[in-house]
């Protein structure tokens, strides 16, 4: 009973916070561009309208996978809620969760017949490179921590100090991906404007409402993640704090960056975890 | 245990001889995902892609046939259920056996497509397949030869790591990349998403991500002594 108390109210959470971040981010990079941007609580509000807004699916549809992708895509970042902040599982599940983040990503725009949600389901199979990053950090954090739990690499902390300063390397390639997921990322070319809004493009009503929704509480869970596995234990004002930085900082890059190719994005990508994970070994050797 | 601090805490274990099946939140997670993926693609009727025409205002739209529609629906569900093989079997073997027929699968999913660029792909695709079905089979040999078992239970129980198992492994690596067609083999596969068809094409690239993470899991158990 508590267990499930304690997942509704993290849930919502993840999504009250997640959607003022979001708010803040598009804030922040209008002010940037010298424009006023909408209030911050825009975001939260759009999310909220679209699960009341009249519905409407495309004829050339496979239905009813194109509901149902949606849905789980809501299904995943919830579970992502329970491993993370509620259990404090294993980071392999938040990896499992970010693939089928990706596999989402794929067919919501493939299952409409839209060619715009097409090439935006080929760019998806290119912008798997993202999981390297992941894949190499954790990979990193377990070879120091010795686990993949996250409860274990909190109480490691608590003992040896926070791992941002044993494994930094490890840190930018976490926050490669936090970049990657952030709205108008150069990175972000699943949801380039040449393909209008990409996946999410002909998908309506209170099915924006779920990719919404699940986008919010995905923006929270990853920026949680990185300050419990880089920090510790912080405490709410640090998360709050540490948020906010974050958001502040890929807001700011993304403001003044443009967006890359597909092939571009993947390399740079490649590159970076290239030389992090290189990187990251000879630290592990030498120290 | 490494397999408890990699997956989380074990919910059960089926011990059958050598072979030891496991099960732990991490597995259960995966194999119930694909589980509903590979359902909600039974049941699911195909997209129909539509694009403007050059020079006129026609629109062009290109449908899945009757007969195509089931050869490839069949595959897909093979394909999910040799997925959801993978994502629980705890010998090494059979993960490899799992990894050999998805990538099979996967070329026969796009295989009845009457598009050049596509079936191009897919042949590419097939040989690199084929090339990996090398250090894939290979690493697992190696890794059967240096440590004396296949069983990813008792790998993760062994004590010490020695050099070949470690070069095992990275074969093994090298062949599950080749086989699922990820970076750096990707731009092999990537083109075959351009068919139309959707559920079923989403199987190619579900299987691949999901094979990874598990790949991911079984070479760090492997070398957790590291």
């Amino acid at each position: 009973m508590y267990l499930m108390a304690d997942i509704l109210i993290n849930v919502i959470l993840a999504f009250l916070a997640g959607s003022l971040l979001l708010g803040l981010h598009r804030k922040i990079m209008a002010r940037i561009q010298l424009r006023p941007g909408p209030p911050i609580i825009q975001y939260l509000l759009h999310s909220l309208k679209f699960f009341f807004k009249e519905s409407s699916f495309p004829k050339t549809a496979s239905m009813p996978f194109y509901i149902g992708i949606v849905v789980i895509l809501a299904g995943i970042w919830v579970t992502g809620v329970i491993v993370g902040p509620v259990t404090q599982g294993s980071l392999m599940i938040i990896f499992g969760i970010y693939a089928i983040h990706k596999i989402v990503e794929h067919n919501s725009g493939s299952s409409s017949g839209s060619p715009y949600g097409k090439v935006s389901c080929v760019r998806a199979v290119f912008s798997a490179a993202g999981e390297l990053p992941l894949f190499a950090c954790i990979a990193i954090l377990f070879l120091i921590t010795g686990s993949m739990n996250i409860s274990d690499i909190i109480a490691y902390q608590a003992v040896h100090g926070p791992l941002i300063y044993t494994a930094p390397l490890a840190a930018i390639m976490f926050f490669t991906l936090i970049l990657t997921k952030s709205p108008y990322s150069p990175f972000a070319i699943t949801k380039g404007k040449d393909i209008i809004s990409g996946f999410e493009t002909e998908h309506y009503g209170f099915l924006r409402g779920f990719i919404m929704l699940s986008e919010s509480v995905a923006w929270y869970i990853l920026l949680w993640l990185f300050l419990t596995i880089f920090f510790g234990p912080i405490g709410i004002i640090g998360y709050v704090i540490g948020m906010i930085v974050i958001t502040a900082i890929t807001a700011f890059i993304n403001a003044t960056t443009p967006m890359l190719n597909p092939n571009h994005s993947v390399m740079a990508q490649f590159t970076i975890t290239l030389v992090c994970l290189v990187g990251s070994i000879v630290m592990l050797l030498i120290l | 245990m490494s397999i408890t601090t990699i997956g989380g805490d074990l919910i059960g274990t089926i011990p059958l001889g050598d072979i030891v099946l496991y099960l732990n939140p991490l597995h259960l997670f995966l194999f119930v995902t694909i589980i509903v993926f590979t359902i909600l693609i039974a049941v699911s009727r195909t997209e129909t892609q539509v694009e403007a025409m050059f020079g006129s205002l026609d629109e062009n739209k290109v449908s899945v046939g009757l007969k195509e529609f089931k050869h490839r629906r069949f595959l897909a569900i093979i394909c999910g259920i040799a997925t959801a093989g993978a994502m629980i079997t705890g010998d090494l073997f059979n993960f490899t056996l799992f990894m050999a027929l998805i990538g099979i699968v996967n070329i026969g999913i796009v295989s009845a497509v009457k598009q050049i660029d596509v079936l191009d792909s897919a042949y590419q695709y097939g040989l690199i397949a084929m090339m990996c079905g090398l250090p894939l089979f290979g690493g697992a040999a190696i890794i059967l030869a240096s440590t004396g078992t296949l069983s990813l239970f008792k790998l993760a129980m062994m004590p010490t790591v020695a050099p070949m198992t470690i070069f095992g492994a990275l074969m093994m690596l090298v062949g599950i990349a080749g086989e699922s067609g990820i970076a750096p083999f990707f731009a092999s596969k990537a083109e075959m998403f351009r068919t139309p068809g959707s559920p079923f094409i989403l199987i190619i690239h579900l299987s691949s991500l999901f094979i990874i993470v598990r790949a991911v899991e079984i070479l760090l158990i492997i070398i957790h002594v590291i």
